[in-house]
């Protein structure tokens, strides 16, 4: 069993706050306000194939997301607004092979194969956005603030207007980070009010369906569990949901059962063993089973579930980033081979490879 | 900011810091002195020349060379610095290599206080004893530092913005190894817990210095820093 770093990118001038990897290209975005576009096929196959206008955003990029079976790239900002940018379709996109691999020189120059162009803004938060993601069906976006609330946006196919049909408000605090389920329409949401909300569509009008309470610190980030066979039928099975939080933990949480008045109950099923000696800022639950966590200290951790669900360390990595802090972690699926992927305070992206 | 109402009776009364550390400074002329020999210094610099500003500094300076516990002297901080330097040893060490509570010290107590004209170590807000820094010394290792800041009343709604300026100065002062923890310290605020988990939440800190106004206070604050 071994975590090897396989790439190290340098991307950006500042931190880099987030990434999202889809169709064999690795989004990121930082506070140089610059969103950078990779093209990953393996590991000597890494390219920069475009920077974004960076005159858009006015502050930091917070949050960058891919939406599914489609060719748009969201982007929210500290500017209070979510850009979205559109591209040639994947199909017609020819990215040059030739042997110059990227390496930590290339990846910063201006050669560029691929443009993306601004398609819409979304305007209606008071101030920073700080968390943003799509559904997996690609017709709804959620966006979250530091004004408490979570945004629901409907769009159509093409992915150029967005209606807002809901505004949730019941976070007390800034809500840091959102995330869909990959099958359900079911949403989490975590904030800096020390708890998760879970959202869903009751007839149309979305509303809070399970407040998880248990974190003594922010929670920073959630993910649910990859089952991808789960249906609402079936939910009762397995519909899980990880999150990382200020207070140095990783939980698990388990969905119980809709009591009378529609409401779900959840219970926290582990407390994960303890890895991370400051805060922990992201989480990430792959289709392989295993959870990724990262944060302040720096340490990339990997755990897996033994048979009561019981999870145990089976890598650790320290100074993942050098010294840095280290913001976001996430599954990546290359060309069939799951990769980790983590962004840091140095500006970098960094490739890890697991083994088992 | 101050929503919650949490009397406590250790709190000390307030406005009186500032003044009272003021006195002390105005004072030293012929009162507050112990030692008999600094005394008889300060008599034989006044014989010498009694205009002001460079012997009368020149006194202050010697007092607190002589005094036996200078870490106290929140009130002239620089005398204790100025006292570092005259020690050779200390000559030409990199600021990176060694970072002790005194060098944090240093960093933090020039800063001005936002609303009034003097600085936070002559305020006592930022106190050598209640800075700690956990360094194992091996650079490749993150170091923790945490300063337990003292609002000069408890209701300061400024406590946040002198977290956010202390901060700032760090981060930008110190290598990114250093891991930063501000708290204000038990007792002294309101609303402790609230401001605590704001100074330290990574994300609310880099959008504050993203806010043009803010930072421009901030950067106010930091022009006394040497």
């Amino acid at each position: 069993m071994s975590l090897k770093l396989v790439k190290s990118l340098k991307l950006q001038n500042d931190k880099l706050w987030s990434l999202d990897f889809a169709h064999g290209l690795l989004a990121t975005g930082s506070t140089d306000r610059k969103i950078k576009i990779i093209s990953v096929k393996d590991k000597d196959h890494v390219k920069l194939v475009d920077v974004l206008d960076d005159t858009v955003h006015k502050k930091a990029i917070r949050s960058v997301a891919w939406r599914p079976h489609s060719n748009l790239l969201a982007a929210g900002s500290f500017d209070s607004t979510v850009s979205i940018w559109s591209k040639e379709s994947f199909d017609d996109l020819e990215i040059e092979d030739d042997d110059e691999e990227t390496n930590d020189s290339t990846a910063a120059t201006d050669e560029r194969t691929l443009e993306m162009d601004l398609l819409a803004i979304i305007e209606g938060h008071e101030n920073e956005v700080k968390g943003i993601a799509w559904s997996h069906d690609g017709y709804l976006l959620a966006t979250c603030s530091r004004d408490k609330s979570v945004w629901i946006w409907e769009t159509d196919e093409t992915g150029e207007e967005y209606e807002c049909v809901s505004v949730l408000q019941e976070h007390s605090q800034d809500v840091k980070h959102v995330v869909w389920h990959p099958t359900l329409p079911l949403l989490a949401s975590s904030s800096y009010d020390d708890t998760i909300r879970l959202w869903k569509d009751y007839d149309d009008d979305w509303e809070c369906a399970a407040v998880l309470n248990g974190h003594e610190g922010t929670v920073w980030c959630s993910d649910f569990e990859k089952m991808l066979d789960l249906t609402e039928e079936t939910c009762n099975d397995r519909l899980r949901l990880c999150s990382a939080s200020d207070d140095s933990t990783v939980r698990v949480w388990k969905y119980i059962a809709d009591d009378e008045d529609g409401q779900q109950e959840w219970e926290c099923e582990a407390i994960l063993p303890a890895v991370h000696a400051r805060q922990i800022y992201s989480v990430s639950w792959g289709p392989n089973g295993l959870i990724a966590s990262t944060g302040s200290d720096g340490t990339l951790a990997i755990y897996k579930e033994t048979e009561n669900h019981d999870w145990e360390v089976i890598a650790k990595r320290e100074l993942c980033h050098g010294v840095y802090e280290v913001n976001i972690v996430k599954w990546i699926d290359v060309n069939g081979k799951m990769l980790l992927a983590t962004g840091g305070d140095d500006g970098c992206a960094n490739l890890w490879s697991w083994d088992e | 900011m101050s929503e919650f109402i949490n009397e406590n009776p250790d709190v000390i009364d307030s406005d009186e810091l500032p003044s009272r550390k003021e006195n002390i400074t105005g004072d030293l002329l012929l009162s507050g002195i112990s030692n008999e020999t600094t005394l008889q210094r300060k008599k034989l610099l006044l014989s010498i020349d009694n205009s002001k500003s460079k012997v009368l500094q020149n006194i202050e300076l010697l007092d607190k060379l002589l005094l036996i516990n200078p870490p106290e002297l929140t009130s002239d901080e620089e005398s204790i610095e100025e006292s570092d330097d005259e020690d050779d040893a200390y000559g030409n060490t990199d600021p990176k290599d060694v970072v002790d509570t005194q060098e944090i010290y240093d960093l933090t107590a020039h800063i001005s206080d936002p609303e009034h004209p003097l600085s936070l170590g002559q305020l006592s807000i930022v106190n050598l004893p209640d800075i700690e820094v956990h360094d194992c010394g091996d650079p490749n290792k993150m170091v923790e530092v945490i300063i337990r800041i003292t609002p000069t009343i408890t209701h300061c709604s400024l406590a946040t913005l002198i977290g956010l300026g202390i901060r700032v100065r760090l981060e930008r002062a110190l290598p990114p190894r250093f891991r930063i923890t501000i708290l204000l310290k038990k007792g002294t605020h309101n609303s402790e817990n609230q401001v605590n988990k704001q100074l330290n939440d990574k994300e609310r800190v880099a959008a504050a210095c993203e806010n043009e106004q803010l930072l421009g206070v901030v950067s106010k604050m930091l022009l006394t820093c040497k």
